[in-house]
């Protein structure tokens, strides 16, 4: 070995920084750089070729052809030295270099009699590697390989480059979308902040409303009424775009009745309507009654289009048409119109209208108020159901707004609904987990209307203690509560106490993914609100239902089984079916051999399975193994261990129907 | 690169040879211990992996043996269910190189075994 103090850069400190922020070294093998040491061996003819990087220690290969080790000490190798030069360095015979002939490596180790190596030197000037063609025969390159090999060099040091800049692309990336996330829960915390006080507004409104008042006072709690609708309107509409934002707007395929949804928005809207202004519905007369569609999407377009008519409209006319353009087997094409004869668009803002938080003047906002998201949220939704939203306008002559939708055929026979009341159901005890006051009031109102019992408990703790005493027909669940959460409650409910009973989830979250959330923690229907009785009365109904009961809904985590398979989707399949086929096997032999006191078997069964349990990420379903196995070791099972090879048996019924639906 | 897998549980066995035959490694697969051990003592690999619990020998006795009767430096990196601290100190007390507890993330198995394959020069 060279006991020589081997040379040292004199920028060694920032040589190695730079090398550091490449954060190449022992990094697993990759194929760019194994392309690019291959293409050296061929250029040069040479058995051995590597691309290496020397820190303070070792020279370290990220790449090697006939060398066989991942790295060497560094004053063993022959790269120190060409680390400390600006140009390639070659050795045609080390036999004849007065500093290599006694190298160990050159006498013995890896038998090196031809030497070329090239300093990877990164843009900023410093050699944080080599790149090296190695022979155990003397050699001479020629110019045309000397090129090449300074051009393969230079790859190299761009696909570091590349690389870092990918790791810094996905880190900001990362960064970028927890952004995104924090938004989202920014907003849907918002809303719940205000949406709770504002539910209690418009309830308590509306029961007042329902009391004996004289005019005045039926005057007042009228203007309460709209505001707080207003006030409701707007922050809808800021959720709805950032749903929209994030993709996680969906448009619903029900039936509905056209006609109605088109004469009620009229209807609705015709109160807000003044004097100076003639308001009109015009309806096809082949309009078809029933289509399957989005009507909350279709009321909310047509509300905002008509609202802003209104608005933009001191006299003359504001008229809503319908017209039917086109019927297929399948579906009907309509054209949707609101027209009116208001103040009109200047044709430079044509464009713009459509943009958030703009309208046509920036006056506007003074004069007429208004959030500035309507028409965007328009456009989006519109665009959202395949249709386009067309403006045609005239400053001073008034404006149309125009699109056309296509509405599936739907045979659907409309049955008439029972109007809200309760009797049907006889005297249910509905237990309510709720902490805010006003709500529990509210609640307590409507369902007294229904005649149906309740009990309050003002968070998910006391909600268990009043379980545990009383039955109940139905729990209705806030899921923001302090102590216990409405997720977490349910769960206790579900996984401890083993009840069955319907619990309805109420809440004034709107976030998509909530909905399931509830549904995997066990509930049984989602209300949002603020909510009107028909609505909870109706999610009251389905969920006492028994065909309504659903099962609990496992998702298997399949993160591990991709990770091993490398994106191969036929052993990621194979893998899956080894699951379905050998693990309620495992699972009938354990509960027989369990049955027998068999406790070598359980020990055996209980060990074996919980690794395949592992790679699945059941842990709950692991846990019950460890427990079962606990009880094999102690010699002794109980009813403890009966129950969670029970838990076990129907969590598996389910992973492996959830794994036959994802195949 | 040849290794050796001892795993008696068939999915992880399968898996985890798959994911290392695809990162480039020729792998022997065993659910016996016995026989993880009679292929060891005739053929001649650069690393053995092995889980503790399995019919015919565990993967602690063929540690032990691979160090004492062998005389084989090959490294040893040995796979666990066991929580148990005594168990780690017991494998590297008699000669594992490493020592992973399951669930085994393939990644950080995969870096434990090229660090193993490169400090053997």
């Amino acid at each position: 070995m060279n006991t020589q103090p081997y040379p040292i850069p004199e920028n060694e400190l920032e040589r190695l920084a730079a090398l550091k922020r490449y954060n190449i070294l022992d990094t697993l093998p990759d194929n760019a750089f194994d392309d690019a040491t291959k293409l050296v061996s061929y250029i040069c003819g040479v058995p051995i070729a590597h691309i290496s990087f020397i820190d303070a220690s070792r020279q370290w290969f990220k790449s090697e052809i006939g060398i066989g080790v991942s790295e060497v000490p560094r004053e063993i190798s022959f790269c120190q030295y060409t680390i400390m030069e600006t140009k390639m360095v070659e050795i045609n015979d080390t036999f004849l270099n007065e500093q290599f002939k006694d190298d160990p490596n050159v006498t013995g180790g890896f038998k090196i009699r031809f030497y070329a190596g090239i300093p990877l030197t990164t843009p900023d000037g410093y050699n944080i590697g080599t790149l090296c063609a190695i022979d155990h025969e003397t050699k001479e390159l020629d110019e045309n390989q000397r090129n090449a090999l300074s051009i393969v060099a230079k790859h190299v040091i761009n696909q570091l480059e590349l690389r870092t800049k990918n790791i810094e692309l996905a880190a900001q990336k990362k960064i970028a979308d927890r952004a995104v996330l924090a938004k989202d829960s920014f907003l849907a915390n918002m809303s719940h902040e205000i949406r709770t006080p504002l539910n209690a507004i418009i309830g308590f409104t509306d029961l007042l409303a329902q009391t004996k008042l004289d005019t005045v006072q039926h005057d007042y709690i009228d203007s309460v009424q709209i505001a707080g609708e207003n006030l409701l309107l707007i922050i809808n509409d800021i959720l709805d775009l950032s749903k929209i934002e994030s993709g996680n707007l969906t448009i619903e395929s029900e039936p509905f009745n056209l006609k109605k949804t088109l004469k009620q928005v009229y209807k609705l809207l015709k109160v807000k309507v003044s004097n100076d202004i003639e308001f009109n519905l015009f309806l096809d007369a082949d309009m078809p009654e029933h289509v399957i569609g989005d009507q909350g999407r279709l009321n909310q377009i047509l509300v905002n289009l008509v609202g802003n008519a209104l608005k933009f409209t001191e006299e003359g006319d504001v008229t809503v048409s319908v017209k039917m353009l086109e019927e297929t087997e399948d579906y009907y094409s309509l054209k949707f119109s609101v027209k009116d004869t208001g103040i009109g668009i200047p044709e430079e803002k044509l464009k713009t209208i459509f943009e958030r938080f703009t309208q046509a003047e920036e006056s506007t906002t003074r004069r007429f108020g208004g959030t500035g998201l309507g028409l965007s949220i328009v456009k989006q939704l519109i665009e959202l159901q395949h249709g386009e939203l067309q403006v045609k306008s005239k400053v001073g002559r008034g404006s149309e707004f125009f699109f056309v939708l296509n509405y599936k055929k739907s045979d659907y026979i409309e049955t008439k609904t029972e109007a809200a009341a309760g009797e049907s159901l006889g005297k249910l005890r509905i237990l309510l987990c709720e902490d805010n006051v006003l709500n529990q009031k509210l609640a307590k109102s409507v369902i007294h209307n229904f005649g149906f019992d309740l009990d309050i408990a003002e968070n998910g703790e006391i909600g268990i203690e009043l379980l545990s005493k009383k039955s109940y027909d139905v729990v209705l669940m806030d899921l923001q509560m302090p102590v216990k959460d409405g997720y977490q409650t349910t769960e206790y409910i579900r996984n401890e106490m083993k009840l069955t009973l319907p619990i309805i989830a109420m809440t004034a979250h709107s976030l998509i993914g909530e909905q399931e959330r509830c549904y995997e923690a066990g509930m049984n229907a989602y209300v949002p609100k603020p909510f009107k009785q028909a609505m909870l009365l109706d999610a009251i109904k389905t969920a006492l239902n028994p065909e309504n009961i659903p099962t609990r809904r496992r998702k298997v985590d399949l993160s591990f089984i991709d990770e091993t398979a490398c994106g191969d989707q036929n052993f990621k399949k194979e893998i899956i079916n080894l699951f379905i086929e050998k693990i309620p096997v495992d699972v009938a032999n354990l509960k027989e051999a369990f049955s027998r006191d068999d406790y070598d078997a359980v020990k055996r069964l209980t060990h074996n399975m919980k690794s395949s349990l592992d790679m699945f990420m059941l842990a709950d379903l692991s846990n019950c193994l460890s427990v079962i196995e606990a009880e094999a070791l102690l010699e002794r099972f109980t009813a403890m261990g009966e129950d969670e090879i029970n838990t076990l048996e129907s969590g598996i019924v389910d992973v492996v129907k959830y794994l036959i639906e994802v195949q | 690169m040849r290794i050796v897998l001892a795993e008696d549980n068939d999915i992880l066995r399968k898996s985890l040879s798959f994911f290392l035959e695809s990162k480039g490694y020729e792998v022997d697969q065993f659910s016996d211990g016995k026989e993880a051990l009679e292929a060891i003592e005739t053929n001649n690999y650069d690393l053995v992996l092995t889980d503790i619990n399995m019919p015919g020998s565990s993967g602690m006795e063929i540690t032990q043996y691979i160090r004492q009767r062998i005389q084989s430096d090959i490294p040893v990196i040995i796979l666990t269910s066991s929580g148990v601290e005594q168990t780690e100190l017991d494998s590297f007390d008699i000669g594992a190189n490493e020592f992973i507890a399951k669930p085994v993330s393939p990644a950080v198995l995969l870096v434990r075994i090229n660090k193993l394959l490169g400090i053997r020069i």
